[in-house]
C-alpha cells in the first residue's frame, strides 16, 4: 500500500501534541481527531507542507448528541482523516474555504443535507435539495423521515436580465436541454459572446440514496448504490462492497479480484466510448457519435456475457463477484478486444488530422496544471493537463498491482487532451483485459462473509472512468450500515468547469463541458 | 382524411427524451436507439430539442421534487396530440428508489401516461416493442369504427 | 383571356407541385446518405424504403395543435415561415427546369436580363423573413439562433453574390435562362472552364443553407431549436420545407450555373422531358455531393464561420472574379472570336 504518509502524521503529531488524537491506519494512513476548530489549522499545517493536498470529501453524521464532521483529506501519499464533532445544539464548526477553495461544494452539501453551519461559508438556499424542502429539516439526521416532511411552495423565479447591467444576459442551459442527458440548471452570463460567471443549480437527480442506504441491508445496498449511475454502476458496486470488506477485513480470493478487473475495465471502455461518441455530437460530429457507439454495442454485449445484463451487471458483491468466466466466454471476450484494438487506429488519425475537429477542440477549456491541482480536479480531466493522479497506480487496489499498463497523461490541458486521454486509455484498458485474462487464477470466486457487519468504519477509493470514486462506510453491528458516504468524481469536477468557462466563448460551453464527462446522477446521488 | 392524419402521425412520431431524475441507465439505452445497431430512424422516430416539435414524450426517472414541477412544464408545452412513454422501472412506479424523501415515485403522479416501459434498464429492443406498440394502438388494424377516435390514454400498453 | 398552360406550369409542373414532390424527395435522399455514411439504413417504415417520410413529416406537422406564445410578436410569427416558403418558391420558379423558365409559355428560353441577381436577392430575403420569424418567437434561444443566421447568410452573400458573377461573365449575360444555354451551345459547362468559381460556390452554398460544417444556427447543442424553438404545427412545416426547398434552390443554381442546366441529349420524344430529367439527375448528384460534405464534417463555431468567411472566402471570391474575367476577356472570347 503506498499511503505512506508517515512524514507528514509525524509533522502534525509534532506540531499539535496533545490537542489531537492520531490512530494510525484507520481511514486511510491516519486518522486525526481534532475538536474546536482545530481542524483548521491541521489543514493548513497539511496544505503548507503538501501541495497536493486537498480535500476529497467531508462527510457529514448524526451521532447522536453531536454531528460529526469528517475531513476525507489527500495529498500526494493519499489518505488522510480529520474528525471533528460539534454538538447538535449549535453545529458551527469553521470553514476551509479560505485556505482551500475546493472544500466549497463539500461544505455546501453537508450543510444542506446534516445541517452543520460553516462558520465564514454561507450557504443560502438549498444545494442539493429541491427547492419545495422546507428549512430546518436535514434528512440525514436520524430522527427525520421521508413521509413526514411536508414541502413548502415553490419559490419564484428570477429574471433573466439582471437589471444592473443590461449588457449581460442570463443565458439558462438545462434542466431540459439536448446538450444534457441529464437534468441540471446552468444559468450562464454572458456579455456579447464570452461567458462571464457560472451559476449551477443541482439536486435535480437527488433521490436521496445516502439515507435510504441506512434502511436497507448490505446486500440490498449492493443493488442500491449501483443505481447511482447507470454508466460507472460496477465502481460504485466496488466502492461500497470494498469499503465494507475492509470493516470486515476480509480476504478477497484471487479469481475474484481479477474478474473485478475484467468487469471495471469492461466499464471503463463502455463509458469512455459513450463520452467519446457523446463529444462528438456536442460540436455537431453526429457521424463519430454514431461510429463510437457502434463500436461501443460488442462492449455491451460482452459486459453481458460476463454478468447477465447490458447495463446493471452487479457482478461485484460482498465477498467477490456473483459469476465466474468459464472457458467458452474466454475466446468471445478476446475476440471482442481484438476487433475493438482494430477500430483504434481510425479514430486516433480522426482525432489527429481532422480539421474540423481539431478547430472545436483544441486549445478550448483549458486548464493549467496548477488550477487542477488547486481544485482538485480528477480523473482524465486531471491528467489531460499534466495532472497524473490515478487512483490504479497511486492506491492499487484488487489486482491492479499486479497487472501493468501505463498512466496516461497529455499536457495540453484541453479539450482535445482530455477526450485523447480516454481514446488512450481504452486501448490501456484492452491491455490490461487481456493480461488478466491471460493470467487468470484459478480457485473460488467468493468468500462467505457475516451479514451483520461489525461496528468499524473504512473508506474505500477506486478510479472510476470519471476518476476518483470515494466511498466512506461505517457500521454499527448490525445487518444495515450506519451511515454510507459518496463522493464522485464529477462532484468533484464540476467547480473546476465554473472556473474554466469564463472567459471563453458561449459556443464552447457544451464541449468544454462534455469534455468533463459530467455524470449528473453521480453528482446529486 | 381521418386515415391519413392517423398514417402520418403513427409514421412520423418525433420525441423527447426527459431526464425526471434518472441514474442514466435509461437515458443512455434510449440514444443507443438511434445508433446503427438499433435504429429507430427507420420508423420514422426523430430526437427533437424542443418540447414544441415533439409528439411523444419519453420520461425517464423516478420524478425527483426539484424535476416534478419542470416535467409538467415541458407536458404543457407540446401541443396536442401528445403522448407520454415512461421509460424504466423509476419512471412506472420509483423503482428502487421509491419511498425516498425527495423522490416523488412514478411519472404518473405527475402527468399522464400513455405507456409503460418497465425494466432496469429496459433493453433497447424492449424500448423499441413498447413504442411500436403504441404506434399500433394508435393505428388499430383495418376496422370499421364510428366516427370516434381511439383514445389510447384510457390504456396502458405494457412493453417487455 | 386565361392562359391555362401558365397556371398549370405555376402550378403543376415545372412549378410548384413539381418543386415541393422534388423537395420531399430531395429530403429523404439526404436521410439516406446520411444515415448509409453513418453505417445506418434511414427511413423504412413510412412507404417503400421509406419514401414517403417527409411526406408523413409534412402531414404530421400540419395536424398538430398550433400553439402561440403570448409574447410573441404576432403578425411576423404567423405570417413568416410561409412567406418565406411563397419566396423561395417564387425564386425557383425562374430556373429552366423543363428548357426554360416556368413562368414563360411557348417559345424562348424565358426570365430577363438580370434575374440571376433578382433570384438571389429573394433567396436572401427569405433567409431575413427566416431571421424574423426566429426574433419574433421572443424565446432566447429563438432570438439568439436568429441572430446567428442573420449574420451567417449577410456575411456569406457577399461572395455568394461575386462567385455568382463568374459564369455570368463566363455566358455574358445576367439571364440565367441564357447562362444554361451557353454552356450547351459552346458544349462546354463553366464547371470546367471555371473549376474555381464551382468549388467556391459550392463552399458558399453550404454557408448559406446553413449545412454542416457551417451548421451554427442548427447546434442543438447550445441553442436548443435555434429560431425554430417556439413554432408547432403548420408554421413548423412551412419553416422546415423552407429550409429543404433552399438546399434544391442552391444545388439548382450550381447544376445551372456551373453544370449546364437541364440541357442534354436528347434521345426520342419530346426535349422537354429529358431536360426535366437531366435536371433532375445533375441536381441529386450536387444534393448528394452537399451532403456527403455535411455529414463528414464538424460543425464550426460562430466566430470560425464568421472569421473563415471575412479571411479566407471573400478574398478568393474577389480572386477568382478577377481571374474568371482576365480568362475572358484574353482567353475565351477571342478563342469564341466574340
Amino acid at each position: 500500500m503506498a499511503s505512506n504518509n508517515l512524514e507528514l502524521i509525524s509533522l502534525v503529531e509534532s506540531k499539535f501534541g496533545d490537542k489531537i488524537q492520531v490512530q494510525r491506519n484507520l481511514l486511510g494512513a491516519a486518522t486525526i481527531t481534532a475538536h474546536n476548530g482545530l481542524h483548521y489549522d491541521v489543514m493548513k499545517a497539511l496544505l503548507e507542507a503538501d501541495e497536493k493536498t486537498g480535500v476529497t470529501s467531508i462527510t457529514g453524521l448524526d451521532l447522536g448528541a453531536n454531528l460529526g464532521v469528517y475531513y476525507h483529506i489527500h495529498t500526494s501519499k493519499p489518505f488522510i482523516t480529520i474528525k471533528a464533532e460539534v454538538p447538535k445544539v449549535n453545529p458551527t464548526i469553521k470553514t476551509l474555504i479560505d485556505i482551500h477553495p475546493g472544500a466549497a461544494f463539500h461544505e455546501k452539501e453537508v450543510a444542506d443535507l446534516v445541517g452543520v453551519v460553516f462558520e465564514g461559508h454561507a450557504t443560502p438556499g438549498h444545494f442539493v435539495l429541491p427547492e419545495t424542502w422546507p428549512e430546518g429539516v436535514f434528512p440525514l439526521r436520524k430522527d427525520v423521515k421521508a413521509t413526514e416532511v411536508k414541502p413548502v411552495p415553490t419559490p419564484e423565479r428570477e429574471a433573466n436580465v439582471l437589471p444592473e447591467n443590461q449588457r449581460l444576459v442570463k443565458i439558462i442551459i438545462g434542466p431540459q436541454h439536448p446538450a444534457l442527458l441529464e437534468p441540471e440548471k446552468f444559468s450562464v452570463t454572458v456579455e456579447g459572446e464570452t461567458v462571464t460567471k457560472v451559476d449551477p443549480r443541482i439536486g435535480y437527480v437527488h433521490r436521496g440514496i445516502e439515507k435510504s442506504a441506512e434502511s436497507r441491508t448490505y446486500l440490498q445496498d449492493v443493488y442500491l448504490v449501483e443505481r447511482v449511475c447507470g454508466i460507472c454502476n460496477p465502481c460504485h458496486a466496488y466502492g461500497f462492497v470494498g469499503a465494507v470488506e475492509k470493516i470486515l477485513k476480509a480476504d478477497i480470493p484471487e479469481r475474484a479480484q481479477y474478474l473485478r478487473v475484467i468487469a471495471l475495465e469492461l466499464n471503463r471502455i463502455h463509458s469512455h466510448l459513450l463520452t467519446l461518441g457523446h463529444a462528438g455530437l456536442e460540436i455537431g460530429y453526429e457521424t463519430i457519435f454514431q461510429y463510437f457507439w457502434r463500436d461501443r454495442e460488442p462492449i455491451m454485449d460482452l459486459i453481458e456475457l460476463t454478468s447477465g445484463n447490458r447495463v446493471y451487471g452487479s457482478l461485484i458483491t460482498i465477498g467477490g463477484v456473483r459469476r465466474d468466466l468459464n472457458s467458452i466466454d474466454i475466446p468471445k471476450i478476446k475476440e471482442g478486444m481484438k476487433n475493438l484494438r482494430n477500430q483504434l487506429p481510425f479514430y486516433n488519425k480522426i482525432y489527429r488530422e481532422e480539421p474540423t475537429l481539431r478547430l472545436r477542440m483544441s486549445e478550448v477549456g483549458v486548464m493549467s496544471r496548477e488550477d487542477a491541482i488547486k481544485l482538485s480536479v480528477v480523473g482524465p480531466v486531471a491528467r489531460g493537463s499534466n495532472y497524473d493522479t490515478d487512483i490504479r497506480k497511486d492506491i492499487p487496489y484488487e489486482a491492479y498491482g499486479e497487472i501493468p499498463f501505463k498512466e496516461i497523461v497529455y499536457s495540453t490541458g484541453d479539450v482535445w487532451a482530455r477526450m485523447n486521454v480516454r481514446l488512450d486509455e481504452v486501448e490501456e484498458s484492452i491491455n490490461i483485459i487481456d493480461y488478466a485474462l491471460d493470467h487468470l487464477p484459478s480457485g473460488p470466486i467468493k468468500v462467505d462473509l457475516p451479514r451483520a457487519v461489525i461496528a468499524g468504519e473504512a473508506v474505500c477509493s477506486l478510479e472510476a472512468p470519471r476518476g476518483e470514486l470515494f466511498y466512506y462506510v461505517r457500521s454499527n453491528g448490525t445487518d444495515m450500515p450506519e451511515r454510507v458516504k459518496i463522493r464522485t468524481p464529477t462532484f468533484a469536477n464540476i467547480p473546476s468547469f465554473l472556473k474554466s468557462a469564463i472567459g471563453e466563448s458561449i459556443a464552447d460551453v457544451p464541449s468544454n463541458f462534455v469534455s468533463l464527462d459530467p455524470c449528473f446522477s453521480c453528482t446529486d446521488r | 382524411m381521418t386515415d391519413t392524419k392517423t398514417w402520418a402521425r403513427v409514421k412520423s412520431p418525433w420525441v423527447l427524451h426527459f431526464n425526471a431524475g434518472a441514474c442514466n441507465g435509461c437515458d443512455i439505452e434510449i440514444v443507443a436507439l438511434l445508433t446503427p445497431k438499433y435504429d429507430v430512424e427507420r420508423f420514422g422516430i426523430k430526437l427533437e430539442p424542443s418540447p414544441r416539435h415533439a409528439d411523444v414524450l419519453l420520461v425517464t426517472g423516478a420524478v425527483t421534487h426539484q424535476c416534478a414541477e419542470r416535467l409538467k412544464r415541458v407536458y404543457d408545452q407540446m401541443p396536442q396530440p401528445k403522448f407520454v412513454v415512461a421509460i424504466g422501472a423509476c419512471a412506472c412506479s420509483g423503482g428502487v428508489f421509491e419511498g425516498n424523501y425527495s423522490v416523488i415515485g412514478g411519472v404518473d403522479k405527475v402527468i399522464p401516461v400513455t405507456a409503460y416501459i418497465p425494466g432496469c434498464p429496459p433493453r433497447p429492443e424492449a424500448i423499441i416493442d413498447g413504442v411500436v406498440k403504441l404506434l399500433n394502438a394508435l393505428n388499430p388494424p383495418k376496422q370499421k369504427t364510428n366516427k370516434a377516435e381511439a383514445k389510447p390514454e384510457a390504456t396502458p400498453i405494457v412493453g417487455r | 383571356m386565361i392562359d391555362f398552360e401558365l397556371i398549370f406550369r405555376i402550378l403543376v409542373f415545372p412549378g410548384f407541385t413539381f418543386l415541393f414532390l422534388l423537395t420531399l424527395f430531395c429530403d429523404w435522399m439526404e436521410r439516406k446518405i446520411e444515415a448509409r455514411i453513418q453505417n445506418r439504413v434511414g427511413p423504412m417504415v413510412a412507404g417503400p424504403g421509406g419514401i414517403l417520410q417527409p411526406l408523413a413529416d409534412f402531414i404530421k406537422l400540419l395536424t398538430k395543435e398550433d400553439i402561440e406564445p403570448r409574447d410573441a410578436k404576432k403578425i411576423i410569427f404567423k405570417f413568416a415561415p410561409l412567406a418565406a416558403f411563397a419566396i423561395m418558391v417564387f425564386a425557383a420558379c425562374f430556373i429552366p427546369i423543363d428548357g426554360k423558365s416556368v413562368l414563360t409559355t411557348g417559345a424562348g428560353i424565358g426570365g430577363f436580363n438580370g434575374d440571376l441577381i433578382v433570384i438571389l436577392t429573394f433567396a436572401t430575403i427569405a433567409n431575413f423573413l427566416l431571421f424574423l420569424s426566429g426574433w419574433a418567437s421572443n424565446n432566447p434561444y429563438g432570438s439568439i439562433g436568429s441572430a446567428r443566421v442573420l449574420t451567417q447568410f449577410l456575411g456569406y452573400d457577399i461572395p455568394l453574390f461575386l462567385v455568382a458573377l463568374a459564369p455570368a461573365f463566363l455566358a455574358g449575360s445576367l439571364q440565367i435562362a441564357t447562362i444554361a444555354q451557353i454552356q450547351v451551345t459552346t458544349l462546354l459547362p463553366f464547371a470546367i472552364l471555371a473549376p474555381w468559381a464551382l468549388v467556391l460556390f459550392v463552399i458558399t452554398m453550404q454557408a448559406e443553407l446553413e449545412k454542416d460544417p457551417f451548421d451554427v444556427p442548427h447546434s442543438e447543442s447550445e441553442l436548443v431549436g435555434g429560431l425554430e424553438t417556439e413554432y408547432t404545427g403548420a408554421k413548423l412545416a412551412f419553416l422546415h420545407l423552407t429550409r429543404d426547398i433552399q438546399v434544391v434552390f442552391g444545388s439548382a443554381l450550381v447544376v445551372t450555373l456551373f453544370l449546364g442546366g437541364p440541357y442534354g441529349p436528347v434521345f426520342f420524344g419530346p426535349a422537354w422531358i429529358w431536360y426535366t430529367i437531366w435536371f433532375v439527375l445533375k441536381l441529386l448528384v450536387v444534393v448528394a455531393v452537399t451532403e456527403y460534405i455535411s455529414t463528414v464534417f464538424a460543425r464550426l463555431r460562430i466566430d470560425q464561420v464568421l472569421s473563415g468567411n471575412w479571411r479566407i472566402l471573400l478574398p478568393a471570391s474577389i480572386l477568382s472574379l478577377i481571374l474568371t474575367v482576365a480568362l475572358v476577356t484574353w482567353v475565351y472570347n477571342p478563342l469564341r472570336g466574340a
